[in-house]
């Protein structure tokens, strides 16, 4: 059964230092949202705010201190590890630094192959398979020797969420997926993400500093501050606060 | 900027030109310590007229017990290349292990292993090896596996730190989150990603492991069946070589411990180097 939402709830995440003091950084304190299939969640604050952290949490690299992440009404912290990580296959995430986000050691074709192989496609369809899904995202098997360093940071990004696509998610996690390109490239991958979700229904938590971008592509919007909510709503409404403020 | 990147390249440049010089001397000691039996003129057992000069029936002249001292030289080359080696693998080996474990694992499991890697830190090792090798029966495996055993401290700090480094870089991040498992990231991911760091160390291990051997058995606790450079001078410094001024006898085996070291540290040093550029060139 696949999963509805994913609902974060009353996430709370804190760090112990100190072998005597016991210590703890509080990062994250009761924090709630969801994520809905075919919906944008723009989630903003300052720096430091534990924007990152959440987004860790959600697909799993990291264990709340407190609360739970709800995938299908489930708590995946609550499953047997192979269920937990079938589960958390359906939340991908896309990372800021495109280069970074695939290893600069490997060509594209061997990141892709290795998780179309992951997957379980058999070798004789595994290019066919991988094509189909770059050209999804707008690119050919051109790139396919060249390794991360040897193509710009917009076909990076591309590739990296082709190889995203390849794992078939449901919920997609983008941490300021367009601030390190430039203008026209950002406006490239913000259509190209707007499409996808469009034809396949993607849950985005869209991350940034950026007000207009998040405005622009939120259905709903999560403000953090000193590590808690203190917005949540429509994107009209956050304008008012933030113009009022 | 640009200005100091060519600069930074033409000295790289010069340092893999250089590294070719010591992968030339390197394969010479290699070819002799795999052909030894080969090309070596005698025996290294074979016993002639002893203490004799330099002539052309001994190149390098003959020892205390007439054995010719450049088929000694030959065959020590294989015993101390295989102690060098095989000592390397074997700290190379456990020092990738614990730095991996401990820097991509973290936590306990990080703080168990760096407290083992401190106090395995803080033990001299060459006065141990001497007390050890003194109390074991004198073997050149044995020298071998203690060396191995003690050397792999600095190995697995400089794992650690690189895996460190790189373990929540996205790629990896993206590779937990696509469902890798942990071992097809660490082998697949990591381990490609810090081997250009690894393999100097581990020929700057190998230098380090053969003057150790060579250090060892001059203090006479090497393997006395086994002929290295380490026990030639050795004997050489026991039967009165120097006093003598027979230099053929000891000064041989000096200059190749010299010689395989400067060619594995120039190694090492341009292959750290080499990476380093690549890094600016990205």
């Amino acid at each position: 059964m696949l999963p509805i939402s994913v609902i974060v709830d009353n996430i709370s995440k804190s760090y112990k230092y100190g072998i005597f003091t016991k210590n703890e950084d509080l990062i994250l304190s009761d924090v709630s949202l969801e994520i809905i299939k075919g919906k944008t969640v723009g989630l903003v604050g300052p720096s430091g705010v534990g924007k990152t952290t959440l987004a860790k949490i959600i697909i799993g690299l990291e264990r709340p201190t407190k609360g739970g992440i709800l995938v299908n009404n489930s708590n995946i912290w609550n499953m047997p590890k192979d269920e937990r990580l079938k589960t958390l296959r359906t939340i991908q995430m896309v990372f800021q630094d495109s280069q970074g986000s695939l290893n600069p050691k490997k060509t594209i074709e061997q990141s892709l192959y290795e998780t179309a192989k992951l997957i379980g496609i058999q070798k004789t369809d595994r290019k066919s398979f991988i094509l189909e899904h770059l050209e999804k995202v707008g690119l050919s098997s051109d790139i396919f020797c060249r390794y991360p360093h040897q193509i710009s940071g917009g076909q990076n990004q591309r590739v990296a969420l082709a190889r995203i696509l390849l794992v078939d998610p449901e919920y997609i996690l983008l941490d300021e997926p367009t601030s390190a390109l430039d203008i026209a490239v950002q406006a490239q991958i913000l259509a190209l993400l707007k499409n996808l979700q469009k034809e396949m229904k993607f849950g985005y938590l869209l991350i940034s500093h950026n007000t207009p971008l998040i405005k622009h592509m939120s259905d709903n919007i999560v403000a953090l501050k000193e590590g808690s909510v203190v917005f949540k709503g429509p994107p009209k409404k956050y304008c008012q606060i933030t113009t009022m403020e | 900027m640009t200005h100091h990147i060519e600069e930074l390249k033409k000295f790289t440049i010069n340092k893999i030109n250089l590294s070719l010089i010591g992968i030339f001397i390197f394969s010479v000691f290699l070819f002799v310590a795999i052909s030894a039996d080969i090309i070596s003129p005698y025996g290294p057992w074979e016993r002639f007229e002893p203490y004799s000069s330099p002539s052309s029936d001994h190149l390098l002249g003959t020892n205390d017990m007439g054995n010719d001292i450049l088929s000694e030289l030959f065959h020590g080359t294989r015993v101390s290349l295989i102690v060098g080696f095989g000592a390397s693998i074997i700290a190379t080996a456990i020092g990738i292990l614990i730095g991996l474990s401990s820097g991509y694992y973290r936590g306990l499991v990080d703080e168990i292993l760096m407290a083992i890697t401190d106090i395995s830190l803080m033990i001299p090792r060459i006065p141990l090896i001497i007390i050890l090798a003194a109390l074991l029966r004198p073997s050149f495996v044995i020298i071998m596996l203690l060396i191995g055993l003690l050397w792999w401290p600095n190995i697995a700090r400089v794992v650690r730190s690189l895996t460190l480094q790189i373990r929540d870089s996205p790629f990896i991040l993206s590779s937990k989150s696509l469902g890798f498992r942990d071992r097809h990231i660490i082998f697949s991911d990591i381990i490609p990603n810090i081997i250009y760091i690894i393999i100097p160390k581990f020929m700057l291990t190998i230098a380090s492991a053969m003057i150790s051997e060579a250090s060892i058995s001059f203090l006479g606790l090497g393997d006395p069946t086994m002929k290295s450079w380490g026990m030639m001078l050795n004997f050489a410094f026991m039967k009165g070589a120097l006093i003598n001024e027979m230099w053929w006898w000891y000064l041989p085996p000096g200059l190749c411990i010299v010689g395989v070291v400067f060619s594995l540290m120039i190694i090492g040093f341009a292959l750290e180097e080499k990476d380093n550029t690549e890094e600016v060139d990205e």
